[in-house]
């Protein structure tokens, strides 16, 4: 044993000397070699874990039901099978529910990213007497669980005629409230922060307004604040099971998030009783195209804006 | 006349105070008007139901007649404090946040780190980052679910993976180290962005001086975005206080659906709000040096 690792370290230290003995260039470049091999393994080894609950998503939602029960079958399905993805599309009501999570979860998006970055904007660059304790107030929003105050809020939506509506979920993204909305607002104001007082004090000295000061000359600066904000709060209103079905429970205004969590008791309805456990394991394969079918769209919201993200980061950061 | 004038130059210099004073309040107030909006939507979306909430933590109400329920002063913070299972939930979740926040924060640093590189692919890894976030939700609790029909997918790979880490550790580490992986995709974007805006510049500068690629990490990088880390800190922080897999989200969950809590729950919610609060206060309070 001790003779191999003898060996081992030996020629290690051979190639040592050869790197030691190379010219600057091409040390560079082996260094840069090594370095690559080392990102890409680290990298590649940390996405598998990311990787793998997609893959099985995927994998099942096309699995037959003979297949799911074979453990022979890994990953790989024998013969796909398209017709749990037209289950699932019927069991979530897709067209009815996908337009509704839209219309709640890119409206609550645009308004939240927009309101709250005025109270960023307010936070992070301007100094009045109330702004630390408006500080304090937005990290204590942050930090309220929407189960403390779940109840009180249906009661409140039932006085004001809110309930089984969209401005539910709209009216507080409207407010820069709504989900996380304190953490966009923290987000905001870290960025705006970043920029430099000369900015400000030149448009103000070319006569800008605080209006066009803040549309034309700080919103351009916080390009990938906003385009972080957007993304993160169509996200979190797409997958919200927590608020939207509690506020909007009737039929036509359900949205994807309660519908899933109701796959399989729908199906259970058309299945007759006495093999319902059978009939249960019949309904997985089903269960994950509904899945598949509820988190495509985000992914695709995803990989177009990360394209914007990268163009919209190259513009900032020019003067420092 | 004399004194005429001498009242005049009062007024003129009367005048003048005031008039940098209103530049001064002006500022103030357009700070103030760009809150206003928040501030409004503050006050009905959360101040109100966050008063009737302590109100509900002094009654005992149904789900009839939330607010009308029967007075019973301080008798549910009593059962709160009294009951030890409620104190063992929240030490936990502390606990909990205590170890899991410098990893997180450590881990989505090194991984935007290794992918704010130029390297082809790296789009790809970028969207593979961020799958936690948009599995969250249903479709995460079904990929974590441990009923009839499934397994959770991390305890597959648990038992399928003989390899030397489960080998040497067992199960338990590898689910924890999961779990802290995929709650770490936000701080990842953050920090993203944040090393995005650190001038090249700076790098230029320090490479003519002969920094290698750890000294620039320490130099340039660290303190540049030092805000960042602290805001990710804050929201790890936050994230863990509030995350549904949390012992004391559960029991609050819990003494929600059984219906006939609410004031117990009510105050438990606030008691536990209040103690991360005051942590969350007393970081930034320790960090504040680092902010600017």
């Amino acid at each position: 044993m001790s003779a191999y690792i003898q060996k081992f370290s030996n020629y290690m230290y051979d190639l040592y000397k050869r790197y030691e003995n190379l010219g600057y260039r091409v040390k560079k470049k082996v260094r840069f070699i090594i370095g690559r091999i080392f990102l890409y393994y680290v990298l590649i080894e940390m996405a598998f874990l990311f990787i793998l609950p997609f893959v099985y998503i995927l994998s099942t939602s096309m699995l037959t039901f003979e297949d799911y029960l074979d453990p022979t079958v890994f990953y790989v399905p024998t013969e796909i099978e398209w017709g749990n993805f037209s289950k699932a599309w019927e069991a979530l009501d897709y067209p009815r529910s996908f337009l509704n999570t839209v219309i709640t979860s890119f409206g609550a998006a645009i308004l939240q990213t927009l309101a709250c970055s005025f109270a960023g904007f307010a936070l992070g660059r301007y100094k009045f007497r109330l702004r630390n304790i408006f500080f304090v107030l937005v990290v204590i929003v942050l930090l309220i669980p929407p189960q403390t105050t779940i109840i009180a809020t249906y009661g409140l939506f039932v006085e004001l005629g809110l309930i089984n509506t969209y401005f539910s979920v709209l009216l507080p993204a409207a407010f820069g409230l709504g989900i996380r909305g304190a953490l966009f607002i923290l987000i905001y104001m870290y960025f705006f922060q970043r920029i430099p007082d000369a900015m400000d004090d030149a448009a103000r000295i070319d006569g800008a307004g605080p209006l066009r000061l803040f549309v034309e000359v700080m919103l351009p600066q916080v390009k990938s604040a906003i385009v972080i904000v957007f993304i993160f709060s169509v996200v979190w209103h797409w997958n919200d099971n927590y608020e939207a079905p509690t506020f909007m429970y009737r039929e036509n205004v359900l949205t994807l998030q309660p519908r899933l969590q109701n796959i399989r008791e729908y199906w259970a309805k058309k299945i007759p009783a006495g093999e319902s456990e059978i009939s249960k394991a019949l309904t997985e394969p089903m269960l994950f195209a509904g899945c598949f079918l509820v988190m495509f769209p985000v992914l695709l919201v995803y990989i177009f804006g990360q394209k914007k993200l990268v163009a919209g980061i190259e513009r900032i950061g020019i003067i420092e | 006349m004399a004194k005429k004038v001498v009242k005049y130059k009062k007024q003129l210099a009367h005048k003048r105070t005031k008039r940098t004073l209103s530049f001064e309040r002006r500022r103030q107030l357009e700070g103030l008007s760009f809150m206003v909006p928040w501030l409004l939507g503050f006050l009905i979306f959360i101040l109100i139901p966050l008063a009737l909430s302590i109100k509900i933590s002094f009654y005992s109400p149904t789900l009839n007649d939330l607010y009308r329920g029967k007075y019973v002063g301080l008798a549910n913070y009593k059962e709160v404090i009294k009951n030890p299972s409620f104190g063992q939930a929240v030490f936990e979740a502390f606990m909990n946040s205590l170890y899991q926040v410098p990893l997180v924060v450590g881990f989505a640093l090194f991984v935007a780190v290794l992918l704010k590189q130029e390297f082809p692919g790296r789009v790809i890894f970028r969207v593979i980052f961020f799958i936690p976030v948009i599995l969250s939700g249903v479709v995460m609790s079904y990929l974590f679910s441990e009923d009839v029909g499934s397994v959770s997918v991390f305890s597959q790979l648990v038992q399928s993976n003989t390899g030397f880490m489960s080998r040497l550790f067992g199960g338990a580490l590898t689910t924890h180290i999961g779990n802290i992986m995929w709650s770490s995709s936000v701080e990842i974007l953050i920090f993203l962005a944040a090393l995005q805006s650190v001038p090249d510049i700076l790098y230029e500068v320090v490479e003519l001086d002969g920094a290698n690629a750890w000294e620039r990490f320490w130099h340039i990088t660290l303190p540049y975005i030092s805000p960042f880390v602290i805001l990710n800190c804050i929201y790890a922080l936050v994230d863990s206080f509030v995350d549904a897999r949390n012992p004391v989200m559960s029991i609050l969950y819990g003494l929600m659906v059984q219906g006939t809590k609410y004031g117990v729950a009510s105050a438990l919610s606030w008691f536990y709000m209040l103690l991360s609060l005051i942590t969350i206060l007393i970081f930034i309070l320790l960090t504040r040096r680092w902010l600017r």
